[in-house]
């Protein structure tokens, strides 16, 4: 399976440069996370991987081949502004959908019913799209991207308007479509979804990426300088820590707390701090920081590198 | 299996089988005939069976008038004579006991006096009666006093026939140039007409699969040129649906409604006979359905309704495509009023000159308007039912039609890329020409 590359890529509509200049590899196998603030240009990306729009400079390849109209029926797009025939019948629509990608009367209609199936949803074959539930609705979607068995599958926000247990299926599908050998493109800014579900990520700012490489890599960089604890009594102690400049409370809640610590802060400090104000300080961990942290640094410090430049 | 041709057989499909291009289909052409018939049935059945009395009274001093006017009155008088002063006769006209009674003084026959009707007021057909029946009357008085014979009164009424021929290539032919101009301007306006409805049906079609969001999803799948052709063609195609299942229910309908037409009417219906009727007045104009029929057909021959098709074809696509563009650059159709407008300017030439060139038809600027991509559609059908039209013209303004759609469908296409992935802000015309120009 063909990994996607996209390499030097800048896209400008009339004066807003919306892609600058981002490269990118998503390997096959692999989750590939597109992370990113809204208007950071990750759909401007997504469009022109999807052979939607094409690149002002830069160029998009699938394996060798410059992404087209050849690449677009391997592909599947899951775009995060849904939208279905609403009149049409869901298995008409589907079948329709898969055709457009090139597969044979026979195929689509095969793939309509076995992937309905799947998702408990045969009953839906003859409804009409505006009779379903949103949430319904957004099934029906989600397999238009995988009906055709494509080899490099792209979904926008994939999980959004969707319950656990619906979101829990379109999860396994997905780590399935990995498993297979797919190329899976993610783009979200649902932070814990990436941290659950992606290899590899890649961090859009301003049209630029600013960070970029497989998660574990990504956390490991900004090192194990967060603090967890779970405590008893007043909190008075950890306003004064923050206070003196040692560290920054990023989650604060009744009993539970989340710092970073300071350049030069040690984590004994906390802990030292903690059981002098504590009443009981039930857990006490130094761990990586979550992902959405790392994205708010990462943002903030491209944020001051701009207006310094 | 080309991409244009599925998106295009999805659009006809979904299309043909919609509620309401099955009603509009089918309740039309009974709307047209209902249309046609009820007021012939109106007519027909509310017809005025009442006898009228009505007194005469004669001044003339020529008895032999009286009775002429008499008998030149139609079906539906009675006639009578009485010897009552006229306050009498309007005071039984007042009672009821008589209709009205006319006068016809002395001096009518010199033409120093009137005639006179009176009533309680008299409706059209009753008014329309009495009027010619005493303008007939007088005047074969008047040509028999002038010393007349029988043979000069026949002479007078004989029928003049005056019958046109239009010569062509194929060889004289009986004009029938009536009926041209009906079918003709009908066909024309039928193809304005249909060119808008459809056109706008695409341009619905695309602001709907652009606010749905649709289009992206499709985007991924097809090239925008693609969807926007197949979106074309496929309504095109639902047109000729729409226009073939209306043409076999009006010859249908038209078969069963006129049979069924001339026995509601019976020989009331016959023009011919109505005129017979009348003595003293020249017969109707003879009127042949199987001629007029011939002269229907005539118009109406295959390659016409060929040419016909491929006119409607042509200036379908032709705007089609401009309509695509403009919807791709609305979210609603509302937004769409500025931006139609130079696509409907150009649609709305040919309805300005198309008195025009029904006088001269073959006069240069119908000629040239002929062969305007714009205005062919609608002007050289028109021309074509009216005229011999050298084949070249035909050719010519098909060849330019062709030209300009494969121009159009470029520039269309290119906005239409850009439009359908523009959200939120509202383009100016500025803006489409823009799009057109990007590469």
């Amino acid at each position: 399976m063909p990994a996607l590359h996209v390499e030097h890529v800048t896209k400008r509509y009339a004066r807003v440069v919306a892609v600058d200049g981002v490269s990118l590899t998503a390997e096959p196998g692999r989750i590939f996370g597109l992370l990113g603030p809204n208007g950071a240009g990750k759909t401007s990306t997504i469009r022109m991987i999807a052979a939607i729009t094409a690149p002002d400079e830069g160029r998009i390849r699938f394996g060798d081949m410059p992404v087209g109209p050849a690449t677009q029926q391997r592909m599947g797009y899951l775009p995060e502004e849904r939208g279905l025939y609403r009149k049409l019948r869901v298995g008409e629509q589907l079948v329709y959908l898969a055709r457009l990608k090139g597969l044979s009367a026979r195929a689509a209609e095969a793939a309509t019913r076995r992937w309905l199936e799947r998702f408990d949803a045969t009953g839906w074959y003859g409804n009409r799209v505006e009779e379903l539930s949103k949430g319904m609705q957004q099934k029906v979607q989600f397999l238009t991207t995988v009906l055709h068995d494509p080899d490099l599958l792209i979904f926008d926000e994939p999980f959004s308007g969707l319950d656990p247990l619906n979101a829990e299926l379109l999860h396994s599908v997905i780590t399935e479509q990995r498993a297979a050998g797919r190329t899976v493109l993610f783009a979200s800014h649902r932070m814990e979804q990436v941290e659950q579900l992606c290899d590899d990520l890649c961090l859009i700012a301003h049209g630029r990426v600013i960070l970029a490489g497989p998660l574990r890599e990504v956390k490991a960089r900004y090192g194990r300088d967060t603090v967890a604890l779970d405590f008893e009594g007043g909190i008075t102690w950890l306003d004064a820590l923050e206070a003196e400049g040692a560290v920054k409370v990023v989650v604060r809640s009744a009993g539970h707390a989340t710092l970073r610590l300071n350049e030069g802060t040690p984590p004994r400090r906390v802990l030292e701090a903690a059981l002098a104000g504590a009443r009981e300080v039930v857990r006490f961990e130094v761990e990586e920081p979550p992902l959405s942290e790392i994205f708010v640094q990462a943002v903030e410090q491209a944020a001051a590198e701009r207006a310094a430049a | 299996m080309s991409k244009i041709f599925l998106i295009a057989r999805s659009e006809l499909l979904r299309r043909v089988r919609s509620k309401t291009f099955v009603l509009t289909t089918l309740l039309a052409p009974l709307l047209i005939v209902a249309a046609t018939l009820l007021p012939i049935l109106v007519v027909v059945l509310t017809q005025d069976d009442t006898v009228r009395t009505v007194a005469l009274v004669n001044q003339t001093g020529e008895p032999a008038l009286a009775d002429s006017v008499a008998a030149a009155l139609p079906d539906g008088f009675r006639v009578v004579q009485p010897a009552l002063p006229l306050d009498s006769l309007r005071a039984r006209v007042l009672r009821g006991g008589l209709d009205g009674f006319l006068v016809l003084p002395r001096g009518l026959l010199a033409g120093t006096e009137e005639a006179a009707y009176y009533s309680r007021g008299a409706g059209l057909g009753a008014q329309e009666g009495v009027r010619s029946a005493v303008r007939d009357a007088v005047r074969l008085h008047r040509i028999r006093a002038a010393g007349a014979t029988d043979a000069v009164i026949a002479a007078l009424d004989a029928p003049v026939a005056l019958s046109l021929v239009t010569v062509t290539e194929r060889g004289d032919e009986a004009d029938t140039a009536f009926v041209s101009i009906i079918v003709g301007m009908m066909m024309g306006l039928l193809i304005y007409i249909a060119v808008l409805i459809y056109g706008i049906t695409v341009m619905r079609g695309v602001i709907e699969e652009k606010t749905s969001r649709i289009v992206e999803v499709i985007a991924s799948s097809a090239r925008p040129f693609e969807l926007m052709m197949g979106k074309v063609l496929g309504i095109g195609a639902t047109g000729l649906v729409q226009f073939a299942t209306w043409g076999a229910l009006l010859v249908v309908l038209g078969a069963v409604a006129g049979p069924l037409l001339a026995l509601t009417m019976g020989a009331a219906a016959d023009p011919a006979a109505l005129g017979a009727g009348m003595p003293g007045r020249p017969p109707a104009p003879e009127v042949d359905p199987a001629a007029l029929a011939e002269a229907i057909a005539a118009v109406l021959a295959p390659g016409r309704l060929l040419t016909f098709v491929a006119f409607f074809l042509g200036g379908y696509l032709l705007c089609a495509a401009l309509f695509a563009a403009v919807g791709s650059a609305v979210e609603q159709e509302s937004d769409a009023q500025t931006l139609q407008l130079p696509v409907m300017l150009p649609l709305l030439v040919p309805m300005f000159f198309l008195q025009y060139v029904i006088d001269r038809p073959d006069a240069p600027l119908s000629v040239g308007l002929s062969l305007f991509p714009f205005s062919a559609p609608m002007l050289m059908t028109v021309r074509m039912a009216m005229t011999a039209v050298p084949l070249w013209q035909v050719g010519l303004a098909f060849l330019l039609l062709a030209l300009s759609f494969v121009g159009l469908i470029w520039v269309a296409a290119r906005i239409y890329r850009v439009g359908i992935l523009m959200y939120g802000k509202k383009a100016t015309l500025r803006d489409l020409w823009r799009w057109a120009r990007t590469p």
